[in-house]
């Protein structure tokens, strides 16, 4: 264990950045199960086409307008936009065939995307090796210290929940997201389109997904494999925090993200083994996680 | 019998022999046949392929005896088949650091340790799993698998961490790949034929009914979880024979063998060839090893080419590739003689509805 309070600090706000991370990534995955019981294998994937398309979109900027730091906000946001739109045809042409399928097939259908989206990045954006970790620009704004732009993530990531929270509980649409929820037939009753609405919340839980690997594209490097560990700690968050819950995701991530990060003085490369042991024990202590209620099984 | 007219007469046998064996039966023996046959074909490279397919597809089905039969996802049945690889490979890495070469006893012996380590290690991991059904049994599985994983991953000292096993080189006689291939053909047929027994057993349609309905099988006085733990543990032991198989097969092992991505790979064979089928697994392992060994030879994009078959098979082939077929038979077999078909429905449905 470090310690003088210096190295504390820094492990503490690389685990609350990492924390924001998981729980933008999650909090799609979170809601998109919560309201179409559809358990997406493919959202890291797609986070990782979000993360590709903001680094092309910022090289694009930096060489038609010349290097700039700030280009990387219109590149996030831009990414954001055309995930939304990714997502929302996804669910419309393809995810929405499967809804009255079983579990496994649905996770057999997100796999095979999975496979398919991360061809298409190695053949847009790698060469052959799928292990390449594309070399990404390092936005300079905070030179020798990266320290501070975790303080901008933290601030991304707090601004996103309140933002999903403010939306959820505040506004008609995310009042219908949420009683979908509890009962798409009653909703559905109501006169609500929710074939509408489930392509929306898919399109939202992408674009999410696409805000937050823009976000973290200065300081982790992005490639091929990322996904696949992020996806099983992604769905690791999401248990301990309960299905559907906003709150429970956000606390379980900056659980998650805080233990992994102390974790690593520990045992340097058991660390996530610590996070599946902590998943194990609320599995069978409270298998529908801290903030979840007894809801589906 | 169907037939009378002696145009008719071959026919009527097969249909016969259809009906005496079932789907299952039917595709048993031809890919029995098959297996035995493939040495025949020239180069080493499909008599490779083909060890793959029959470890990958007694890995699937003995997946499929917690899916297909007792109704639940394990999302991390890949643990019990790295367990068993790499149980097999430590003890084999001990016999070749004791003796130099490993001999034919130590190799058959190390082959045997995957059964204890696998069978322990399933009936551990399923003691917490079998309270749990439907989502919150598949992540937890999913959570086990990982957790071990993680561990094997890192524990340099023990399993070598992320580099693995390597230099797993078996005796003289099974470094020739016909030989391995008929060994590992052997074995495979053998765990086949007990699992067939197992699925044929009361205990057998106790898992069943534990599929279709839990409370009524424990008011039928089945202990559920007992059962289930049983079934557990009976899987995991067959994953971990499997395993077994896999470490010489290579030459090494490494931790990916436990992670989810290997689990997925029995979750997918067994949707893709039929989970309603004592063969569906065993048929998905073929199209999807062969699919990945002889795409990965002509182009570079294999995942591409593969996600869009899956993608265009679990769109289309709902519930595999033996219920299309077995329909079209159905389908085929009421033409013929439709009134037959309604005093022999029963019968014949019996295995698709397993």
């Amino acid at each position: 264990m470090p310690t003088d309070i210096g190295s504390v600090l820094i492990q503490l706000f690389s685990g609350l950045s990492r924390a924001m991370m998981l729980f933008l990534l999650s909090s799609g995955l979170s809601l998109i199960f919560g309201v179409m019981n559809i358990l997406n294998f493919a959202h890291a994937t797609l986070w990782l086409v979000g993360g590709y398309l903001t680094y092309t979109l910022f090289q694009l900027f930096s060489n038609t307008f010349g290097d700039n730091a700030l280009f990387i906000a219109p590149a996030i946001i831009i990414a954001t936009g055309a995930m939304f739109v990714l997502g929302w045809a996804l669910e419309r042409f393809v995810v929405r065939r499967m809804y009255q399928r079983e579990v496994p097939e649905q996770l057999l259908l997100t796999f095979a995307l999975i496979l398919i989206f991360g061809d298409l990045i190695k053949l847009i954006w790698g060469v052959q090796n799928r292990r390449i970790f594309l070399p990404i620009e390092p936005v300079e704004v905070f030179d020798s210290y990266i320290n501070p732009y975790f303080f901008v993530i933290i601030a991304a990531g707090c601004g996103v929940a309140a933002g999903l929270w403010w939306f959820l509980h505040r506004t008609r649409y995310g009042k219908i997201v949420r009683a979908a929820v509890y009962s798409r037939e009653m909703v559905s009753a109501l006169g609500i389109r929710i074939p509408t609405i489930y392509a929306g919340v898919f399109g939202l839980g992408v674009g999410i997904a696409a805000f937050s690997a823009g976000v973290f594209l200065p300081i982790v490097p992005i490639g091929l494999g990322l996904d696949m560990d992020l996806i099983v700690q992604c769905f690791a968050v999401v248990v301990i925090g309960g299905f559907g819950s906003i709150l429970g995701t956000f606390v379980a991530s900056i659980i998650v993200g805080i233990v992994y990060s102390f974790s690593i003085f520990i045992w340097p490369g058991g660390a996530l083994a610590v996070i599946f042991l902590i998943l194990v024990a609320v599995l069978i202590w409270r298998p529908w996680g801290l903030f979840g209620t007894e809801m589906r099984y | 019998m169907l037939s009378s007219a002696g145009g008719e007469k071959n026919r009527g046998f097969i249909i016969g022999f259809y009906r005496r064996v079932g789907l299952s039966g039917t595709v048993a023996i031809t890919l029995g046949l098959g297996f035995l046959l493939v040495p025949l074909l020239p180069g080493e490279f499909p008599v490779i392929v083909a060890v793959e397919i029959l470890i990958l597809g007694l890995f699937a089905m003995s997946f499929n005896l917690i899916y297909g039969y007792m109704g639940q996802v394990s999302f991390g049945h890949a643990a019990f088949f790295g367990l068993g690889a790499y149980g097999t490979a430590l003890l084999f890495r001990a016999f070749q650091a004791a003796t130099g070469e490993i001999g034919y006893l130590d190799f058959f012996l190390s082959l045997s340790i995957a059964i204890p380590v696998s069978a322990i290690g399933a009936l551990v991991v399923g003691f917490f799993c079998v309270r749990l059904t439907g989502i919150y049994f598949a992540l937890l599985t999913l959570a086990f698998g990982e957790l071990l994983f993680y561990v094997v991953f890192s524990w340099y000292g023990f399993t070598g961490g992320d580099d693995g096993i390597q230099g797993l080189l078996p005796p003289p006689f099974f470094r020739n790949a016909v030989n391995y291939y008929y060994f590992t053909l052997a074995v495979v047929t053998i765990a086949v034929a007990f699992l067939w027994r197992i699925t044929q057993s009361p205990f057998g349609y106790s898992l069943r009914m534990l599929r279709e309905n839990q409370q009524r099988a424990a008011f039928l006085g089945i202990n559920v979880r007992l059962c289930m733990l049983m079934n557990f543990m009976i899987a995991g032991t067959f994953a971990g024979i499997a395993g077994a198989l896999w470490g010489p097969f290579q030459r090494s092992v490494s931790p990916v063998l436990l992670g989810w991505m290997e689990s997925g790979i029995a979750v997918f064979m067994t949707l893709i060839g039929g989970a309603g089928f004592f063969a569906g697994p065993m048929v998905g392992s073929v199209i999807y090893t062969a699919l990945n060994a002889y795409v990965t030879r002509f182009t570079v994009y294999w995942p591409l080419t593969i996600g869009i078959i899956i993608l265009v098979l679990v769109l289309f082939v709902p519930g595999g590739v033996l219920s299309v077929v077995d329909a079209r038979i159905a389908a085929y077999r009421h033409r013929r003689q439709p009134n037959a078909d309604l005093l022999k429905v029963s019968a014949d449905r019996q295995e698709s509805s397993q």
